[in-house]
């Protein structure tokens, strides 16, 4: 059997990760992340592709061909969660588990931060964990392919 | 000597296994907890539980978690959505509470989708059946878990 691969997508200003607002996003790049996760995914004897993108067209476009390749897709769509329909179609399409991840604990900052338009179409949620939200996720994401 | 996680069960999660098994699993809370203690015994730490249909019972555990225990897992239940006195209990225990659900809140019906105590909790996680205690758990441990077992 192949290696189980899963996909990891970040949305419109998360290369920024590191640069921006530190007592939000805490400290470390999204590389950072990036390199975690594959160490995890390696001690798990998976692997995981991390793409960041700031154009919703191409995270619609990954999330379309993913099917082909992935066993399921973690997701921070960046501020792209709060109003980006054509996102949560594609998401909601595309029959891969689904988790969204937050950084930051969305609910202690602006109200309009508070709503997800992707969480109904993904299987869960994590937030407020700044880069252990990916390694949870990954975490869940390894539980569901395993105990198929 | 370890460090201790308290696990705590909102209103009407004794009934786990009982009621709406298409949302909440098969499970009994008997199960979730000897689950949650398996995980705890891997990794080393100590585990307590509790549950309580009462939300006066809730305020008054948590805030006898205030110095007491490392964090807290929390599945408030339906009080998540409306309990200010939760929330107060949360902030004045000064300890990292994590907010876990069964079901991902966001599928259902829309006064399930605010958390009156999410703010005042260091994270939330939904929408992985029981196994979100297990996330919740490593969540709060995650900087001493490198391994990440």
């Amino acid at each position: 059997m192949n290696q189980t691969r899963y996909l990891c997508l970040s949305g419109p200003n998360l290369n920024l990760l590191g640069d921006r607002d530190i007592s939000i996003y805490q400290h470390g790049s999204l590389d950072n992340i990036h390199t975690h996760l594959q160490q995890r995914a390696a001690d798990l004897g998976e692997a995981i592709d991390c793409l960041q993108f700031n154009h919703e067209g191409d995270l619609i476009d990954a999330i379309q061909e993913a099917t082909k390749t992935y066993a399921g897709i973690i997701i921070n769509a960046g501020a792209l969660a709060h109003y980006s329909y054509s996102l949560r179609s594609a998401i909601g399409s595309c029959m891969l588990p689904c988790v969204e991840v937050f950084i930051s604990n969305v609910h202690g900052r602006e109200e309009f931060r508070h709503e997800s338009v992707l969480a109904s179409v993904c299987w869960g949620v994590i937030g407020g964990l700044g880069k252990n939200s990916y390694l949870l996720a990954l975490d869940a994401l390894h539980h569901h392919t395993n105990m198929r | 000597m370890k460090d201790t996680i308290a696990i705590v069960h909102g209103p009407n999660l004794n009934m786990l296994g009982l009621r709406e098994i298409s949302i909440y699993g098969g499970e009994s809370m008997q199960d979730v907890n000897d689950m949650i203690a398996a995980t705890a015994a891997k990794l080393d730490i100590k585990v307590e539980f509790f549950q309580s249909n009462f939300e006066g019972e809730l305020v008054t555990f948590i805030q006898q978690c205030r110095g007491r225990v490392k964090g807290v897992v929390l599945n408030a239940g339906a009080h998540t959505h409306y309990s200010i006195a939760l929330r107060d209990a949360i902030t004045a225990a000064q300890v990292d509470v994590m907010e876990v659900h069964i079901s991902n809140i966001f599928k259902r019906e829309s006064f399930r989708h605010v958390s009156v105590i999410g703010p005042v909790c260091v994270g939330q996680i939904c929408g992985f059946g029981s196994y979100g205690y297990i996330l919740g758990l490593k969540g709060l441990l995650a900087e001493r878990l490198p391994a990440w077992q």
